[in-house]
């Protein structure tokens, strides 16, 4: 049994906000060297402080080694597998939070009407600056929501020239109106979709329990991306562009620009952890109980504890490599 | 900002804390871990740095506004004059930054 002094405990990590928001590797190997992760490509060798980072993107072209995703998960560091300059993602390893503190919080401010439309109340509020939306329902609040965004369709248009018909979106088919700004804006909110999923993951909050938007595996993403619309994806597909790809570039480098993606760490975390609530992050192994609120988890509750193997045995395929050091079998 | 030296440290040490904080030059640590985080990760050096030598230079609330700590083998002492935070050699070592009278 090797020594693994190098394991952290859940107090040598930074919290989320102490965070560098992320790193974006693409054509790179990352692998274990001495106990540090290391991106190695043809140019040189990095190593990544992992505890500093909530989120590791890793693009195409990117390798990954078991040793580098053990430390990774070590450092609490997300590892969120995305498409070109983060669009879309895959995939997503364990998040940086250890406990479940965050994603608790959201179910239980998305369980309860008066608690549920405090926070779309803020998300709205956070769209219109200096107003006080403190007494309106649902209903009014989507009907102003609406009005500011065809007003800044309209601005951006005027501003820029390009035609403007309004904005023709199919569910599911984001690319069938056919006109040029509309593709555009399709394909830019696409990667600010890929984006704020990404953060959510990264925080360890549940990317499908929406506040204003319900129903969908994503609904909180869409709750989130449509904070940054108006300032980020609206402007940039009335520019006139006419490639999708022109459109993430120039989003990914307005994120860099105005550092996005510390913006979105600070807004989800305000709008699920109302003043005064402070979520430290504690990783607890309990177990759940009706009176008692929880018990120690790891302990055998049975009068007789029963040591059956049944279960032990689960049916699964396994592929193994041959050891190392064995000779290779002739031909 | 903290500052962490590390010289002569065993295998896997200086990699181990390229995941806190960035390596600028060989053994030589940048970073911002928060009070907790240093003393635990100091923890861990002091134990584990043997014959080497760890330096720990960090922000702190005196009239120099930093503060320092040392561990392993053959270390210059940090000496307290009053507040005032010098370093101590060792009377054995020769300075190694003097040339030798020709």
């Amino acid at each position: 049994m090797p020594d693994i002094w190098w394991k952290a405990d859940p107090r040598d990590l930074h919290r989320l906000v102490d965070r560098v928001s992320s790193v974006y590797v693409e054509r790179s190997h990352l692998d274990r060297d001495e106990n540090a992760i290391v991106i190695i490509n043809k140019r040189q060798s990095v190593r990544v402080p992992a505890s500093m980072v909530a989120v590791m993107l890793l693009g195409p072209g990117t390798r990954v080694t078991h040793g580098a995703i053990r430390l990774l998960a070590d450092s609490g560091t997300t590892v969120c597998w995305v498409g070109e300059q983060g669009v879309r993602m895959y995939a997503a390893g364990l998040g940086p939070s250890r406990g479940a503190g965050l994603l608790h919080q959201q179910a239980w401010l998305v369980t309860r009407p008066k608690e549920r439309l405090a926070v779309a109340r803020s998300m709205y509020a956070m769209r219109f600056p200096g107003e006080d939306v403190s007494g309106l329902t649902m209903q009014q609040l989507r009907g102003r929501e609406g009005t500011r965004v065809r007003k800044i369709y309209r601005a951006h248009a005027a501003r820029t020239g390009v035609p403007w018909n309004g904005r023709d979106y199919k569910p599911g088919d984001a690319f069938a109106a056919g006109d040029d700004l509309n593709r555009l804006l399709s394909a830019a909110n696409a990667a600010l979709y890929g984006i704020c999923h990404a953060v959510i993951i990264g925080l360890g909050a549940s990317p499908g329990l929406g506040f204003v938007h319900t129903g969908k595996a994503t609904s909180f993403v869409l709750d989130i991306a449509d904070l940054y619309k108006a300032e980020y994806t609206i402007p940039l597909a009335a520019q006139g562009l006419t490639e999708e790809r022109d459109a993430r570039l120039g989003l990914r480098d307005l994120i860099a620009r105005h550092k996005l993606l510390g913006r979105i760490v600070t807004d989800v975390k305000a709008l699920l952890t109302p003043e005064g609530t402070d979520s430290e992050d504690h990783e607890a192994n309990l177990l759940w109980d009706e009176h008692l609120g929880t018990v120690p988890g790891g302990t055998n509750y049975a009068a007789h504890a029963d040591l059956s193997p049944h279960g032990m045995t689960d049916n699964h395929i396994a592929v193994i490599g041959p050891d190392p050091d064995e000779p290779d079998p002739t031909p | 900002m903290t500052v962490i030296i590390l010289i002569a440290a065993p295998e896997g040490l200086r990699g181990h804390l390229t995941r806190w904080m960035v390596e600028a030059s060989a053994g030589v640590f940048v970073g911002n871990p928060s009070r907790r985080i240093r003393d635990r990760l100091w923890e861990l050096l002091a134990t584990r740095i043997g014959d080497g030598q760890a330096i720990l230079i960090e922000p702190a609330a005196n009239e120099q506004g930093w503060a320092v700590r040392t561990a392993g083998r053959e270390r210059w002492q940090p000496v307290d004059f009053d507040g005032l935070i010098l370093s101590a050699r060792p009377k054995t070592q020769p300075n190694e930054n003097s040339h030798r009278p020709r």
